[in-house]
Formats: C-alpha cells, structure tokens, sequence
C-alpha cells in the first residue's frame, strides 16, 4: 500500500490510468487510502480532547501539555510550566480555561507535572510503548505552535520518526534529553510539552525540543519528543510534588580505541567498585540494554530517576560479572533551577534580535502580578527540595496511614521477641528494641546496638538483617516521631521483586531508609537502609504480615549483593515486658 | 548550530511568515506508478533501515560559523564517498563515521566543480568492505514522488547511530539559480526541489531515495534562491551525476579546486586567518560587511591591537565595503609592508597597524 502521505496525489492522478485492470487497482489502492484516513481522523478525534495549552499566569506566554489522568494531572515540559509560582492557566478544547497547579517538576528531563482543577472526568491520553518506535512509523504531534487556536483546539503536524535513543546535550544548563525520539513533524515555539501520539492514538513522547537555526526559530524537520518511557518512570516522583532528580555513577566510562567500552575511573568507596568493578573492565550492559558506546551509556542512563537500582554487567579477567548499582543524585537541586534565557519582557528594539523586533500592542507595559485563586492556593505550599509540598503529604498520607491505622496500640517502649527458623530448619531468636537488636541461631549470636551500628557485627549470612530490623521495629512503634524526615518518594521498580512500590524514604540520624509499598497490603514490602557511606545497603523483603499486637511478617528475607534472597521464618513474636535490649 | 526550546511569546509570531515562501508546489505532481500491485510490501522501516548504512557522517573543519559536519553517500565496496564539494572537503582534514560508529580518515579521491560534487575515499583496511549504492543503479525522480532524506543534519547522530532521516515529495523539477555569497551555484541542468525542509546544517551530501528505497538525489547545500532568497530545499539528480561519478571512480577526471574567478586576486578566507589571524564573518550574501569575527591569539592581527567585532571601513586609504573588497586589498599587499587598517569599533573610528608576516 502507498504510504498515506500521498493520498491527495493518488486520488488527483487515478483517472489518468487507462487499463481498466489498473483502474480496479487503483480504487482499491483509494479505498484502502480512504479507510486509513477514516481511521486517522477517528483516531485525531478521540485524542484531541486530552490536549491542553497551558499558559503561564503571568500571560508572557505558554505552550501545550497533555492530560494523563481522569482528575486532571497533566505532563508539560519544564521549560513551559517554569519552578516558580504556583498558578497555571489552561485551555482544553472544549474552549474552557481551566486553573491549574504546578504539582512536580524534573528540571533536567525537562518535564512538570500539572493538576487541571475543577473536573474529575477529565479525557486523558493512554500511553503507548515508546520502547518498540521504529524509526520510520507515523507520527502526530498535538499542540498549540504559535498559539494559533483561540478556543484551544489543537494544531496537529504530521510526520514520521527520524531517529530513535537519540542524545540532546544539555543545552547551556541542565535540560539534556536522553534516548528521545527524532521526528520530522512539525515542530513550532508553543508546541512545547504537548504529545506525540503513534498512528493509532497511542502517546509516545512529550515535544520540546528542536534544532532551530538559520531559518529562525521555526520547524526545522529536527525536533526531539522525551520518551513516555521516560515521563512515566518519573511521573510518581512528580506526583509527590518533588524536584525530581536523574542519577549518575560512581565511575566513568570511555570507549576505547578498539570500541569496546570501559572502565575510566571508579571511586573506591562506590557500591560498584565493592562488586568488583574496576578501571578498564569492560561494560557489557546496563539497565538491561547493550553498551556500545560511552554515550550509549549516558543515554540510558539519563532516563531514571535518582535512587533507582539497577542491573549492570561487565567482562574482566575473569568473565562476566553481574550485579545492581543504586543511582547517585546528579544534581539535588533545593530550588527549581532558573532556565537558560529564562522569559524576561522584552526590551524595545532588542539589536541582538533584529529579525524578532517586538510588536506594539501584544505585551503589556507591565504584566500586573498574576492572582492565585484560593482553589490553587490550597494546594500549594512551599518547601526547600520539592515543587509542591502539598502533594508529597497527600502521597506519603497514602501509603502511612493505613500503615498506622494497622498497628493498634503502639508500645513505644521495650523489645520484641521473634521466634524465628532459618531456611535449614535451624530455629532461633530474634530481639528488637530501641536499643539494638540481636539474632541467636543456636549457640551463635550476633549483635548490634541502635547508637552504633558496626556492619561487621550484623549477621553473618544475613548482612543488614539486624540494621533493617532496627529501622522497622522503630517505624512501627515510633511512627513520625522516630525520624527527622519522611518524604514520599515517587515510585520505583523493586529488586529482586522486579514489581513496581510507591516509595517512602526516611532519615533519622545518618541512616536513610527507603520503604515500598502497594495497594496489596497497608504494611511495607520491602525496605532498603543506606547505613553509612562506603558500606552496602541493608536490603530486606517482607512476605506474609499479620497485623495485631505485634505486627510482624511471616517471612523475613535478607537480600545478598547477588539478588538472591536468605529467608527466615517467624513463627511468632511476643512483647519483652522489662530491661529490653540486645544481649 | 544553536538547540533552542519551543516555548513561544507572542513575538514569534512574526516568523510565520517565512512559511509562506517554501516550495510547496503540489499543483505540479504527477505519479508515475498507482498502481496497487506493483507497490513493494516492505514499510517504510524496512526501507529506511535498509538505506541508513549507506550514508556515512562526515566531520571537519568548520569555516567562520559554517558547519563543521556533513553527509556523504558510500558509492564503493572499497568505500569511495559521494559527497558535495562544500567548504568542508576544502578544509583538508576530513573524518567519516559510519551508520555503526566506525571511524575513517577520509582523502579526496576526485572532484567536479561544474556538478557541484567531491568522491571520497575512506582509508579503512584493504580487507574491508562497505554496504554502498552503486552508481550504476542511480536513478530518476520526478515531481510529485515521495522522498526520503538522509542526512547528517544538525550532526544529531554522532556515535554508532543511524543518520536522520525526513520525508518529504519532490516538488518540481526545475534549473536551480541560487548563490552562496559569491559562490553561484554552478549545475546548469534540473535540479529536484523537495516541500520538506531537507538541507539544514550538516545535510549536504546526504541521500534522497523514492519511498521504495530507490536512490534518486545527492541532498544539495544550504543556499538561497537566487530572486526570492529563502532557503532551498534540493537534491541534484542521481541520473545527472551517474556518468561524472562513474568517470571519478575510475579515476579519469580529476577536477583542482574551483577557480577563483574574480578579475582582482583575492587571499583566501584561510590565508587570512593562518597568515594574519584574522577570521572575517562568513561570507555569505552579495556584500557581507566586513566584520572581524575572530583573531586568533598571539597572532599579527592580535598584537595589533585588532579585535572581535571590529568593522574594517579603510584599508590604508581605500574604502571597504564588504569581505570580498578586504580580501582584494589584502592579497595586494606585499611581506614586509606595514598596512593601516580603519575601523569602526562601537561607534568611534580607530585605526590599527598591521605589518604583513
């Protein structure tokens, strides 16, 4: 079948054929080209009303966005929606504006996250699979270039993918765009965070980018949409109103002359380098993709959020090595980071820009201070670290208060004692309170106390089983109180369990804490504590809780740096009355 | 070549308007081939994913602020390059990285000013082998045919990936007058005008096949029309360059660089700034003003006291008017010889000595 852009030319030219053979063909060739345009305009039809223009308060200017969600969360780009300032303006169109909220934002991957209000049946866009783009497929792109359309109906460009896992530097700052999608659609200033849907209606990327140059800034035929790959690994930290962070290594890596790909350098306190990892070993994948290059690397790399662990292997003397490295915060931004060429009123006759000379009568002399509506205000509050502080209660409210709701009456005080049996049927004793906890199996006995936690002296075959069991006994029983901070933390893929848990993470004292939880049961599944720098992660999964005087779980399993997991059975638990503590 | 974002303010409304210029002729098209059964069964990604590794990324030296990049078409199993002979092939070191990340110094085997065209070779082993297009199945397109541009454009695809690829239909077929600065475009015969914007930065060089995959066009340079001056978006036809092609592979046709044909010798944009350490603004329209667009450190023209943005309006007592008459004037002067240049520097004229090295 012809390719679809040429269905105006077809239908001109089919009566010139003279065959009458060839003209049966060439209906049929039109009826499948007219199906297919039926289809593209249902298709049009059905996703234009998830599309929204969003316009900053302050009337300076605007772009598009994309509604995710029944109650009205949306995706924009960063670089749209702006860190400051709680109030947005948005058209749908139905041609109403809707107020909206800033609820999260990822500086780096150029994504933020809105809130439309004052509806909950909001039409949304369902994501598609921007993993299996093929360079060559379809493409629509939706959105307000030029903000054209008054009653907010999208401008929608047509075109196919130009490239895939395509790297964009860091342009001037911080904004890099990683393993996005190249289209040749047309891309226009006011495209900026709307969708790009695949043929069939299924959105694939977030449009906002494109490589302007001596034509101005107008399409090209270059434009980059971030993968929805991506926007949905971070879409839970936005929806805890964070400033979401990408991550980075403890070591460095360059292709070498012979295109293999290694090693550079490695920090020696790195969780990497205490797998094994070392300079000139070479990376054979990462994230579970194949490393060809250096910057192949990067550019999966940038695409997860900070704190995320991931599988990695590489070739040394001694053959393939596998393991998982937890992400470092790249850059931990407290604010949201002012972007390049940050909006600014224009001044008159600009010489820098002669081609772009300011139009009389469109601008306001002076923008007068945009006001928040109290519906807006509500949902917003201020905090160092987050874009919305509002939202992370509402999330960690989610997952902590059935969480509490389960423990009856928290003691506060003295230890627990857990009878508990190994996987050999070896039975002993485990002892939690304030003060340190400690296992017994048989005749040995490991020990640790809260106030100094040696990892050394954690158990043998089950590193990190007493630290965690620190960090748990003291959620449970202490609740907020037991911790400096508590922040909801978006959501990641567990491992080993490979499932995906809203994440909780705590910090109380040194010691940070990542907890995870589903819809599947108030208690956490897992918990991950980082003890100190330089030493591993105290790695444990729950199975099996039962909630009542003492809520413990049935299973208790101790992750090795390997994956695999070393359970212990709890058989049942009781309360020390007195003199608590580790022996 | 600058990433911007798409965000808009109401200024940019004012671009707009350059749509309107863009050869969009679809009046004109006319198909050779509807019907349904003659049409390939492969999609468009197979096609595409077939013709990627036959264009390789070119990487050189940039000239003032043109491009350091560019596309070239493998044409050989031994890995000659197609290519046009821009700025780029001029600059004298010259790599190519193909569709897989591998990396070759390239030499210029043979060149044709009258097409506008450079073959390459790439210096791989003797026992290498290239997926190449041959000359030999170079073909014809017309108005009205769905192309597909491959290209180096914007230099998106650095390491071991695919180039860029847009699609577009050829517009018309038509004899292209169009100018860069005072370069004329010099093919006489039609060119093929494409509605997608095909040659941006770095795309010079690239490939144009039909939607079935049939090479067609070399994507051409980024230059304007010559009566409208908007960008042209062309590809000099395969069928034209097949015979010249065939004959630079053989080796029976060496063409030395183009003439310069102005009556008056001029120095070289290079000269200038190896000999002088002057680099002027591009010289890319009619009369560029002659703008200092860099000094090179520690050079003649940095101990002179010349500088970065200076407008040179005097050189001793003749009037310059643009880059071209700077030149004429430089190239006339002899080593030894002390010139007096006057510029205009944020207003004020002031003048510096240069002794010529």
């Amino acid at each position: 079948m012809k390719h679809p852009w040429l269905t105006s030319l077809l239908f001109l030219t089919s009566t010139l054929v003279s065959s009458e053979n060839a003209v049966v063909q060439a209906q049929l060739a039109d009826d499948a080209i007219r199906q297919k345009e039926a289809a593209r305009v249902e298709m049009l039809r059905r996703i234009t009303p998830s599309v929204v223009c969003v316009m900053s308060a302050d009337a300076q200017g605007g772009g598009s966005g994309v509604l995710i969600s029944a109650d009205g969360y949306a995706i924009s780009n960063y670089h749209v929606t702006g860190g400051t300032g709680p109030g947005l303006k948005c058209g749908l169109s139905d041609g109403k504006i809707y107020d909206a909220v800033l609820v999260g934002i990822d500086p780096t991957g150029d994504v933020a996250l809105i809130k439309l209000l004052g509806r909950d049946d909001f039409s949304y866009a369902s994501p598609g699979d921007s993993e299996t783009v093929q360079v060559g497929q379809e493409v629509v792109a939706l959105g307000n270039p030029f903000l054209l359309a008054a009653d907010f109906t999208p401008t929608v460009t047509y075109g196919i993918v130009s490239g895939t896992h395509r790297y964009q530097y860091p342009s001037g700052t911080f904004l890099e765009y990683t393993d996005c999608i190249q289209i040749d659609a047309s891309i226009n200033p006011g495209n900026s965070g709307g969708p790009l849907f695949d043929i069939e209606g299924r959105w694939i990327g977030i449009n906002g980018r494109a490589s302007f140059e001596k034509r101005g800034r107008v399409n090209t035929g270059a434009a980059y949409a971030i993968s929805v790959r991506q926007v949905l690994l971070f879409v839970d930290h936005l929806r805890s109103g964070l400033i979401a962070d990408h991550g980075r290594t403890e070591f460095t890596l360059e292709t070498s002359s012979d295109g293999r790909v290694v090693v550079q350098q490695i920090s020696e306190v790195s969780e990497a380098r205490r797998r094994g990892l070392s300079p000139q070993d070479e990376v054979l994948t990462f994230a579970g993709r194949a490393i060809s290059s250096a910057n192949d690397f990067q550019n999966i790399l940038g695409i997860f959020p900070e704190g995320t662990r991931l599988p990695i292997t590489w070739r040394n003397r001694d053959g393939v090595q596998t393991a998982t490295i937890r992400l470092k915060p790249l850059h931990a931004f407290a604010k949201a980071p002012e972007l390049p060429g940050q909006r600014k009123p224009p001044k008159q006759g600009d010489p820098r820009n002669p081609e772009e000379p300011p139009a009389p009568g469109l601008l306001p002399e002076q923008a007068p201070e945009p006001e928040v509506p109290e519906a807006v205000k509500a949902l917003f509050e201020v905090r160092d670290g987050f874009a919305n502080y509002a939202f992370n209660r509402m999330e960690k409210e989610r997952s902590l208060k059935p969480l509490f709701a389960h423990i009856q009456s928290p003691s506060g005080e003295g230890a627990w004692i857990l009878e508990v049996a190994t996987e050999k049927g070896d039975s002993g004793e485990l002892v939690i309170s304030q003060e340190g906890a400690a296992l017994t199996i048989g005749e040995k006995t490991w020990a640790i106390e809260a106030s100094n936690q040696k990892p050394e002296d954690d158990v043998s075959m089950m590193p990190g089983l007493l630290a965690a069991s620190l960090q748990w006994h003291r959620l449970l029983n202490r609740r907020e109180e037991g911790f400096d901070d508590i922040v909801a933390f978006g959501s990641t893929i567990h491992l080993p369990t490979q499932k995906r848990f809203r994440q909780i993470v705590t910090r109380e004292g040194i010691r940070t804490a990542r907890w995870y939880f589903d819809d599947s049961s108030p208690f956490p599944a897992a918990l991950d504590v980082e003890i100190s720098e330089g030493v591993d992660e105290a790695r444990i999964v729950f199975d099996g809780w039962t909630s009542g005087d003492i809520p413990h779980p049935g299973r208790i399993g101790t992750v090795l740096p390997t994956e695999e997991v070393v359970w212990l059975k709890v058989l049942k638990a009781s309360k020390k009355q007195e003199g608590a503590g580790a022996q | 070549m600058k990433p911007f974002f798409a965000t808009t303010n109401p200024l940019v409304l004012v671009s707009v308007m350059l749509f309107a210029a863009w050869p969009t002729s679809f009046a004109a098209a006319a198909i050779r081939n509807t019907q349904a059964d003659e049409v390939p069964q492969q999609t468009l990604t197979d096609v595409i994913e077939s013709q990627e590794p036959m264009v390789v990324k070119l990487f050189g030296a940039g000239v003032g602020n043109l491009d350091s990049y560019g596309s070239g078409i493998l044409i050989s199993e031994q890995g000659h390059v197609l290519t046009v002979w821009n700025h780029l092939i001029n600059t004298g070191y010259l790599t190519a990285v193909t569709n897989e990340g591998r990396r070759y110094e390239v030499k210029v085997a043979g060149t044709s000013a009258a097409h506008d065209i450079a073959v390459l070779k790439l210096q791989s082993r003797d026992d290498e082998v290239f997926q190449f297009i041959s000359p030999e199945t170079f073909s014809d397109a017309d108005a009205g045919d769905s192309v597909l541009a491959f290209s180096n454009m914007f230099h998106v695809a650095t390491g071991n990936e695919p180039v860029s690829v847009v699609h577009g239909v050829i517009s018309v077929r038509t004899p292209l007058e169009a100018t860069q600065g005072r370069w004329v475009f010099p093919v006489r015969t039609e060119v093929l005008l494409i509605d997608a914007i095909t040659n941006n930065s770095g795309a010079a060089g690239g490939l144009l096949t039909t939607e079935d995959g049939t090479p067609v066009g070399l994507i051409g340079r980024e230059i304007r029309h010559k009566i409208s001056n908007t960008w042209v978006n062309y590809a000099v036809p395969l069928s034209t360059l097949k015979p010249v092609v065939l004959n630079l592979l053989a080796g029976k046709k060496v063409e030395s660089a183009p003439a310069e044909t102005d009556e008056q010798a001029m120095i070289s944009d290079q000269l200038l700034t190896s000999r002088f350490g002057i680099t002027m603004l591009p010289n890319v329209v009619e009369r560029t003003p002659a703008y200092v667009d860099a000094i090179v450190p520690g050079s003649t023209a940095s101990s002179s006291g010349l500088r970065r943005g200076d407008l040179i309006v005097l050189v001793d007592d003749t009037i310059i008017t643009c880059i071209t008459d700077f030149q004429k004037q430089m190239a006339a002067r002899r080593s030894g010889s002390r010139i007096v240049l006057t510029v205009n520097r944020n207003q004020q004229l002031e003048t510096v000595t240069i002794k010529v090295p």
